[in-house]
């Protein structure tokens, strides 16, 4: 039983990291390879708010989610000027430096090492929330909340604008929308919510290190949203279903776990090739990337 | 209140082309599409801009709206109570302070219903500030719901009590024929508070009927919204049906302004441009 939860929580993981990096690539069509990064972030700060600031849950989610936000701003500025491929170079380039420094400040992070022993996060202050059912309920809610916020951002007038971006946006800026603030703000939304993962992941592992947060991570959860699919919230919530409970099902076929995880890249490199021939939109999603 | 809606000093706007002559020897050479342009258009008028291809009129569009800077000259833009040079804002200010354009290839959102390409146009953006529609949901449906009405209003002025856009709110844009979609743009503009409507031929490629449609409309937006419209367009027909004045571009110079039946009768004019 255990091992579902665990499942269901590192869905939710996903869930979280999907749907807000749909904002991102499925609304505002910003292809980003830096989010491991943001969700690198999100994991370190909130390793800085448990173990050194010592603040309860709730202040730690704002917490994280604020400075996430105001570092993804330090790539929102100069990157979105670029267009296209040269977007998708920036946030590549970034990426690596974020997983270099944290791989190397070994007096801030401890780098390779990483850092174990992280403590639960505490309910209003005394309640501590460890033990896999606690996080099965505090995962699920995140998760919920995370998808209940976009729904509601994608089907407000900030999402119809996103959605006038993707589609062609030198009409949205003849209509007098400011276009590069838009961008601005889905960059850091994205950011700040995807920050949330990475706390929950840190405090629900106890222990991270950078590996965890490298240029892979990144294509993965890039991969995730594109088999599920964007431009909609069930797109990337599939996808994060989907690339969590592939492994498992190959593990249950009765390979070897060696074999299991190359096969598993190999499924997932199949999945998009023919998800981009037959199905742009991915499996639910209802945006044909361009 | 100076008559004159919008005054172009001396703008220039040069691009670098690159040559290479019969020696393969490689030169770059600066050409102007834009040479020391001067023009006045005047206010709650139809001012036609025309001239060949390549004579520079969808470049100096871009410049009045932003999205190309001049090398030099002054733009000054006078509405009700201010008068500013719009030379370097960025194109959604210039939007925000009453010019509206249309553009030669429609620019609407295919993949968008019909109805959010009207909401879309709204002159007022509450909400479309992330969290906002959120925090004052009740405000936001209200004010969505005013917006709906707006455009379904504009729907009916325009097209008529049973028009197929209103019917077809709901499917995305790209279902429209390539006439209605036309027409879209057009009724887009009646979503913004504009006082002067930039139109880059807005009759071509559609047929006859529509041609006449979109005529009615443009002097509507003159006659009952007291908007000025500076088109450029290639149909004489229609220029002699619904422009005021006149201008003509050669060489990124404005070299005659009139009347249209002046302009068109203007020697020049006939023998470079009408080919008469």
């Amino acid at each position: 039983m255990n091992y579902i939860f665990h499942i269901i929580i590192i869905i939710n993981i996903y869930i979280i990291l999907t749907v807000s990096t749909n904002l991102l690539v499925g609304m505002a069509n910003l292809i980003s390879l830096a989010q491991a990064a943001f969700y690198g972030f999100g994991a370190y700060l909130g390793v800085l708010a448990l173990m050194i600031l010592k603040l309860p849950m709730i202040p730690t989610i704002f917490f994280v989610m604020f400075f996430t936000a105001l570092l993804s701003l330090i790539i929102a500025f100069p990157s979105l000027r670029l267009k296209g491929d040269y977007f998708i170079l920036a946030t590549l380039g970034f990426q690596l430096i974020v997983f270099t420094v944290l791989y190397n400040w070994i007096s801030v992070t401890r780098g390779p090492y990483g850092i174990p022993g992280i403590p639960a996060p505490k309910l209003i202050g005394i309640i501590p929330v460890s033990g896999i059912i606690p996080f099965l309920v505090l995962s699920s809610i995140l998760a919920g909340f995370v998808i209940f916020i976009f729904y509601k951002l994608v089907h407000s007038p900030f999402g119809r604008v996103l959605k006038g971006l993707r589609d062609d946006e030198i009409a949205v800026k003849s209509l007098g929308r400011n276009v590069t603030n838009y961008k601005i703000l889905t960059f850091a939304i994205s950011s700040a919510f995807i920050g949330i993962a990475g706390f929950i992941y840190a405090s629900y592992v106890t222990y991270i290190d950078p590996t965890s947060f490298n240029l892979d991570e990144a294509i993965f959860i890039l991969a995730a949203v594109l088999i599920g699919g964007t431009g909609n919230i069930k797109g990337p919530v599939v996808g994060a279903i989907f690339v969590v409970i592939l492994p498992e099902l190959l593990r249950f076929v009765g390979f070897p776990s060696s074999i299991a995880a190359n096969l598993r890249q190999i499924v997932y490199g199949l999945a998009l090739i023919i998800l981009m021939r037959y199905r742009p939109q991915g499996i639910a999603g209802e945006y044909k990337l361009q | 209140m100076n008559e004159d809606i919008l005054q172009i000093n001396s703008v220039k706007k040069s691009f670098v082309r690159n040559i290479i002559d019969v020696r393969g020897k490689e030169e770059n050479e600066r050409f102007f599409i834009i040479d020391d342009l001067d023009l006045q258009i005047p206010r709650e008028k139809i001012t036609a801009l025309i001239g060949g291809n390549g004579a520079g009129k969808t470049t100096l569009f871009n410049i009045i709206s932003g999205f190309m800077s001049p090398d030099s000259g002054d733009i000054i833009y006078q509405a009700e109570n201010k008068q500013m040079s719009i030379i370097g804002l960025l194109p959604y200010k210039i939007t925000r302070l009453g010019i509206g354009r249309m553009f030669q290839d429609d620019h609407i959102f295919h993949d968008m219903s019909v109805l959010d390409n009207m909401l879309l146009a709204d002159a007022d953006d509450f909400g479309e500030f992330p969290f906002i529609s959120i925090i004052y949901n009740r405000k936001n449906k209200i004010i969505e719901q005013e917006r709906i009405e707006k455009a379904n209003s504009i729907f009916k002025e325009l097209f008529g009590e049973d028009n197929p856009f209103w019917e077809k709110r709901d499917e995305p844009a790209k279902s429209l024929s390539y006439g209605q979609q036309r027409l879209l743009g057009l009724a887009r503009l009646f979503m913004g508070n504009y006082d002067l409507v930039l139109l880059d031929e807005p009759t071509a490629g559609v047929n006859p009927q529509i041609i006449n449609q979109i005529l009615i409309i443009i002097r509507s937006m003159v006659e009952e919204k007291d908007v000025t419209v500076f088109l450029i367009e290639h149909n004489m027909k229609v220029v002699l049906d619904l422009a005021d004045f006149c201008s003509f571009m050669s060489h990124g110079k404005i070299t005659a302004f009139g009347t249209p039946d002046d302009v068109i009768g203007n020697d020049e004019v006939r023998r470079t441009y009408l080919g008469v």
